[in-house]
């Protein structure tokens, strides 16, 4: 894999990543 | 403000004159003054998206957005990171490669003059009316606080940025930018931590945010699919996608941000930064909204934030009634306070709660209610139809909450964040002008001398012409709105000449012109004739530039066959 094709892979687990941790943020304190 | 405050603004502001000026020893050709000798390191190019990209409309309206309605806003930017990628993979490369100062002037060398020239009028166009806005709205909220008029804040906020930016160039806005931004995220940290010890002692972090989003104030996620809804998961994911692609990739004020730096990979590399840090930083500030929602839920608050709406109808013909609607305010938000301790004390007995819950919800939408109605109030008895609360919400909690000296530095945060946006916006239409008309149709064979003297003029002639605008948009609340309505008419069409300029090498020019005008038509449509809400506009009109530019260029290669229609369709 080239340095950018993983940088874009880091960009789209870093992003799911947040995205589930906003998913959890708001099921927890509703 | 107290003395140390204003000690602050003021040292701030003559620090990034001072800085952008000594930008000014680097700039003696054009490619210097425009795009920064193409040598920024990535890192500063990527602040420095993102600070233009984060107004001080961002600072003081999204934060009331968080006070009002919660972080559900958040989903517009769910997004970005991916369109990111796909401008990392698509535009980028053919930008930075073919060595132009415009987005614009890549439109010419794949299709024709016409292309260029008129996508370049509608940037200007749009941009310099919405940087009057830009200007404006911060304007109108920061001339309560320093207690001047509307114009002599507008000159506050573009003066120093224009001088800057006329003898810097894009170097002073890009380093001035990186120390902005600084100012920015350390002023939103420092505005968190004063609210969360702002709070009662006997409530803690986690029962401040059960309380946030027993009303929904944390939700982040809305999965139902509505054309009409705004903020849901899937048009900040699919709509919204087609509209950073189009800002980030086709508006000049960022792709010129990114043809500064040195390489391909760089100018990637200041891309993905947004991609990285433009949620997290948005979350925090609707964050900051959802602790002043709770901090003025425990504490006793304003019913209306602007104060100067709230003397003036206090001592006006109308007292009486005004006066009624504050008891209720009052009464429904100790009602709230109320219902808010005791869904605290369920929670913490473990019994109770979702009746408690149900209960703070219902309290609530009675204080929302009160609040709604007061701002009609003040609609009708001042006759300013556009009249929206939202804006003070940040600033009066600044001014009458915060302790001496984080005053001036969120004071200085939200001045950095307008002066970083003016400053790249009037980058951009000083580019814009002299690239794609002054030297393209007027002084082609001019020296670099000459074009850096008509530079520094056309960034002052946008400097006097948005700050005209700025003190005109504050006279006449809706045309901000006219304006936001204007720029989203082609944003979604721009994307579309230029996802057929690089994706379909049968793409002619009269099919991309044409194209362009029927996507603008369909936007303009569907603005007019359906609910549709507007980021879905984007997908509308980019769609309609690429069936309607193939199909034109189609009809054309077989009218005048394809010898003729390739002559300038290259990719």
């Amino acid at each position: 894999m080239s340095t950018m094709t993983s940088s874009y892979v880091r960009v789209v687990v870093v992003w799911l990543l947040v995205l589930a941790a906003l998913f959890a943020f708001q099921r927890y304190f509703s | 403000m107290r003395t140390l405050d204003w000690f602050i603004v003021v040292v701030y502001l003559v620090w990034m004159v001072w800085d952008g000026l000594r930008r000014t020893k680097n700039v003696d050709a054009l490619e210097g003054y425009f795009l920064g000798g193409r040598s920024l390191p990535w890192w500063a190019v990527g602040l420095s998206v993102m600070a233009t990209q984060l107004s001080a409309i961002t600072m003081v309206g999204t934060t009331g957005q968080g006070f009002n309605d919660g972080m559900r806003f958040l989903q517009f930017y769910y997004a970005l990171p991916i369109a990111m990628i796909v401008l990392s993979v698509t535009l980028v490369p053919f930008f930075h490669n073919s060595g132009v100062y415009t987005a614009y002037e890549y439109l010419e060398r794949r299709f024709d003059a016409k292309t260029r020239a008129f996508t370049s009028l509608l940037f200007l166009g749009s941009r310099s009316m919405s940087l009057g806005v830009v200007i404006s709205a911060p304007a109108v909220v920061i001339s309560v606080m320093f207690g001047l008029s509307v114009t002599q804040t507008v000159l506050v906020l573009a003066l120093p940025t224009a001088v800057y930016t006329m003898f810097g160039g894009v170097q002073a806005v890009a380093w001035t930018d990186v120390k902005q931004m600084v100012f920015i995220v350390g002023g939103l940290l420092a505005a968190v931590v004063v609210l969360i010890v702002g709070l009662p002692a006997d409530v803690s972090l986690s029962d401040a945010l059960h309380v946030a989003g027993s009303t929904g104030r944390l939700q982040t996620f809305d999965f139902s699919f509505d054309l009409t809804n705004q903020y849901t998961f899937w048009s900040g994911t699919i709509a919204a996608l087609f509209l950073f692609c189009s800002y980030f990739g086709t508006d000049q004020s960022q792709v010129q941000r990114y043809l500064t730096t040195k390489s391909v990979d760089e100018a990637r590399g200041s891309l993905l930064m947004s991609a990285y840090w433009k949620i997290p930083l948005q979350a925090l500030v609707l964050l900051i909204g959802v602790l002043m929602f709770v901090y003025y839920l425990f504490t006793p608050g304003p019913m209306l934030f602007d104060g100067r709406h709230d003397q003036a109808l206090r001592e006006g013909a109308r007292a009486t009634e005004y006066q009624a609607l504050q008891s209720r305010f009052t009464d429904a938000s100790d009602q709230r306070r109320a219902a808010a301790r005791a869904f605290s004390a369920a929670r913490a007995a473990g019994q109770g709660v979702d009746a408690a819950q149900a209960d703070l919800r219902a309290r609530d939408a009675e204080v929302r209610g009160v609040r709604a109605e007061a701002q009609r109030f003040v609609r009708a008895a001042t006759g300013d139809s556009s009249y929206n609360d939202t804006n003070y919400v940040f600033p009066t909690f600044i001014t009458t909450q915060m302790p001496v000296g984080v005053v001036g530095l969120l004071i200085a945060a939200i001045l950095a964040a307008a002066m970083s946006t003016i400053a790249g916006e009037l980058s951009a239409l000083s580019t814009a002008s002299v690239i794609d008309f002054y030297r393209r149709f007027l002084r082609p064979e001019a020296s670099d001398a000459h074009f850096l003297r008509v530079s520094r003029i056309a960034t002052g002639f946008w400097a006097l012409f948005s700050s005209v605008v700025a003190v005109w948009a504050a006279s006449l609340g809706s045309l901000i709105e006219v304006v936001n309505r204007f720029g989203s008419f082609f944003y979604g069409s721009i994307l579309g000449v230029f996802i057929l300029a690089i994706g379909a090498k049968r793409a002619t020019s009269n099919g991309a012109f044409i194209g362009l005008l029927a996507g603008m038509a369909s936007v303009w449509y569907a603005a007019s004739y359906t609910p549709v809400a507007f980021l879905w506009h984007n997908v509308i009109g980019a769609v309609a530039v690429v069936i309607v530019g193939l199909l034109v260029s189609e009809i054309e290669r077989q009218v005048r066959g394809p010898a003729a229609s390739d002559a300038r369709a290259r990719a």
